[in-house]
């Protein structure tokens, strides 16, 4: 074994051109592999941390009748089966020693309804009581136009990728009631036709739930603008309403009409009175699709308890360290005891394919790495190779005095492996060194691509022991993988190779 | 008692279609302690047959025993094993190992043998003062000279105490005075080792220092005997 590697270490140093080559290929390979894995696993550490931080929490109960787990961001917009126990729910939730708090929201889609566009566009919408939703997500987005919806107050949200959104749909530019034009948030698009830009501060949407339920279309007052700090591109999506009036859009009970028991019939009639809007769309095929007129929300329902109204999901955030399977587990029987027909499933199934990203964006790296792998492979082993046959006279005269062939291969794998160990071992060191570094640089971003490779607002690549030690596997196997075909190569020459012949 | 038996030899190599016959039925035996010479003209087979008895190459037919044992139909890793422990070699290109010094070139099979370190560095210190490179034990073969290297050979060759040491054309490559030297050497140490030489020349200079010589011509071994 001393012998093996004191050839191999010294042909290491004789032929240094070589070793050089080899050496500067593995500190590379193994360089950006280590640092890969590190902005990517700070990716993953960032898009879990914001999602739970400032939209969903740890854990989603949703109804036991849904079929698919994925209720957040599955975009095509199916829609979520309504949660109507949330009477049972809440006890079950408060008695459980693993829940931090929680908040009960609607989400589905909702058709926005607009007389100057052919076709109706989307919008996602969040119901919440605007209070409890502050509790449980602070400080997750900025309202950088109008104000924050005081409690109770019907009101409507909208971020300003959605606002964005709707202008490039409907050519409306949405401000707060009462607000001004900010020049500054404006697209660039809308500043440069200022003079002929259409603002509104209300928005008409008709709630889209599949099947049983008739929907309405409400006008909501658009109360302020507001700014996710991160990942504004996705958690933008949603426009955040009271509640009360998401249920009504929705054409679910809402708190009022659970105290005062009014009939859907009666509702549908209620909501006619305010009247008119028929007129305000042209095309036929709309006509089928709105029935109902849109009204001004009253203040009506403000006595009632909004839990006793329908949500589409309760958001739990969980107490420090508690294990996702032990509290989903749980948590499944409490809500089984308390006879609730819901489930809860994790964050990352329920984001759908944004827990999946971090899978994708794994993945990606992963190619990455291969193909910085096989190059690295290829030229590794084609210069072993060369170098083996090279030196066949030596190899073969070795195998003359009765060297056996693994003694040979052993020393291209030593060679290979002490390359490695030295050029690969200082490239992952300055991979990891990269990566404790960068987040000292401090470099935040508000472009929403770059957020979404940053996992947030700021880059912050993180390399954990699992990290490190996966880079030095994937060193271990380049080595390898590099030194099997110039070992075969090199085992197979023969003591012939030794003899000179006239 | 015969180091070497050799009973209806041949060795065929192919060559495109065409089979080149390089050994057609050699019978020869050594005895223990011999310091014998193979003369032949070039292409006459002195290699072919040197290979085959120092298990480097196989024979196409016949018998070839090496201290009693067979040694035609073993695998690759029995006839290394031979290799290592029985048989000692002499190129005629001074082949060493580029990145040892003299002392680790001389223990290179001992430490093979998986003998401890300091016995091997011992039997090397002892070798090189044999073959009289005490004062370079610490020098690469590429700063020495032909006939220097050649002394490590010797030296590497002996080192294992090995049955026999073969030596193809050892003084081919070096100059007459120098070449004289060596098999002056290598005759010393067939009295000092006792070890068996067999070595290979077209030279007929060279003669005068075997003590028996076999003259090969076209693949056969002609009649002996031819003293010396
Ligand atoms: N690898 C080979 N392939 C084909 N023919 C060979 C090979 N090696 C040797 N020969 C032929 O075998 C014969 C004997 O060669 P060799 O043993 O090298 O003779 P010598 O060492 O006496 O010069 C020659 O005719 C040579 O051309
Ligand atoms: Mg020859």
């Amino acid at each position: 074994m001393k012998l093996l590697l004191t050839i191999a270490w010294r042909n290491i140093l004789r032929h240094k051109g070589k070793s050089l080559v080899i050496g500067a290929i593995l500190f590379t390979g193994a360089f950006l592999m280590t640092l890969g894995n590190g902005v990517v696993s700070g990716m993953a550490r960032g898009i879990e941390k914001n999602v739970i931080n400032g939209f969903m929490g740890d854990i989603v109960v949703i109804s036991a009748k849904q079929k698919s787990d994925n209720v957040l961001l599955n975009m095509m917009g199916t829609s979520i089966e309504p949660v109507t126990d949330y009477k049972l729910i809440k006890p079950a939730l408060a008695a459980s020693p693993l829940v931090e708090r929680w908040l009960p929201a609607g989400k589905n889609m909702a058709m926005l309804l607009d007389e100057n566009s052919d076709a109706p566009g989307f919008a996602y919408l969040l119901g919440v009581d605007f209070a409890e939703y502050r509790k449980m997500f602070p400080g997750n987005f900025e309202v950088i136009e109008g104000s924050y919806p005081a409690p109770g107050e019907r009101a409507l949200l909208i971020p300003s990728f959605a606002r964005d959104e709707f202008y490039n749909y409907y050519n409306i530019w949405y401000l707060p009631e009462g607000g001004r034009l900010v020049k500054a948030n404006l697209k660039k698009e809308a500043l440069e036709r200022l003079d002929t830009l259409v603002l509104s501060s209300s928005v008409v949407m008709m709630g889209m739930s599949g099947g049983m339920n008739t929907t309405s279309d409400i006008r909501f007052p658009v109360r302020g603008i507001v700014r996710y700090g991160a990942l504004n591109q996705i958690f933008g999506h949603f426009c955040l309403v009271d509640i009360e009036s998401y249920r009504e859009c929705l054409g679910y009970f809402t708190a009022a009409d659970m105290s005062a028991q009014v009939t859907k019939e009666e509702k549908a009639l209620l909501s006619l009175e305010g009247g008119g809007l028929d007129s305000l769309f042209g095309g036929d095929e709309l006509e089928a699709a709105a029935p109902a007129a849109p009204r001004r929300l009253t203040e009506r329902s403000r006595a009632a308890d909004p839990a006793d109204g329908v949500y589409n999901a309760v958001f739990i955030k969980l107490k420090p360290g508690v294990p996702y399977k032990k509290a989903v587990k749980e948590l499944n029987a409490a809500l089984k005891a308390a006879g609730a027909d819901a489930r809860a499933v994790t964050w990352n199934k329920a984001a759908g394919p944004m827990g999946s990203m971090t899978l994708i964006i794994r993945s990606a790296l992963f190619i990455f790495v291969l193909l910085l792998f096989s190059v690295a492979v290829i030229i590794i082993v084609n210069t072993l190779t060369m170098a083996a046959m090279e030196r066949a006279s030596e190899i073969g005269m070795m195998r003359a005095v009765g060297a056996q062939k693994p003694f040979i291969g052993g020393m291209f794998l030593g060679e290979t492996a002490i390359l490695s160990a030295v050029f690969g071992g200082a490239g992952i060191l300055a991979g990891v060194l990269a990566v404790e570094l960068i987040p000292l640089l401090k470099i935040s971003t508000t472009n929403d691509m770059l957020q979404l490779l940053y996992g947030g607002d700021i880059f912050r690549p993180m390399l954990d022991l699992y990290g490190v030690a996966l880079a030095v596997f994937q060193l271990g196997v380049v080595t390898v993988l590099a030194a099997l075909y110039p070992m075969k190569v090199a085992a197979g020459i023969t003591p012939l190779e030794a003899i000179a012949r006239d | 008692m015969n180091i070497i038996e050799i009973k209806n030899l041949k060795k065929d190599y192919p060559l495109g279609k065409t089979i080149v016959p390089a050994l057609r039925g050699v019978d020869l035996e050594v005895a223990e302690g011999e310091f014998m010479s193979i003369i032949g003209p070039s292409g006459s087979g002195k290699t072919t047959l040197l290979n085959v008895i120092g298990c480097i190459d196989q024979a196409t037919a016949g018998s070839v025993k090496i201290a009693g044992s067979e040694i035609t139909a073993l695998d690759d890793r029995a006839v290394t094993d031979i290799r290592l422990h029985k048989i000692g070699f002499i190129f005629q290109t001074f082949n060493l190992i580029p990145v040892l010094d003299v002392l680790e070139n001389i223990e290179f099979p001992l430490l093979l043998m998986k003998r401890p370190a300091a016995e091997a560095r011992k039997r090397a210190e002892k070798l090189a003062a044999e073959v009289g490179l005490s004062e370079y034990v610490r020098h690469r073969p590429a700063e020495l000279s032909g006939g220097q290297r050649q002394r490590v050979a010797i030296a590497r060759a002996l080192v294992t105490g090995p049955d026999i040491v073969l030596a193809d054309e050892p003084t081919a490559n070096l100059d007459s005075v120098t070449g004289a030297s060596i098999l002056e050497l290598m005759r010393e140490m067939n009295e000092v080792e006792k070890t068996t030489f067999v070595f290979s020349t077209h030279d007929a200079a060279v003669l005068k220092y075997a003590r028996r010589i076999v003259r090969i011509k076209d693949g056969l071994i002609e009649k002996e005997p031819v003293a010396a």
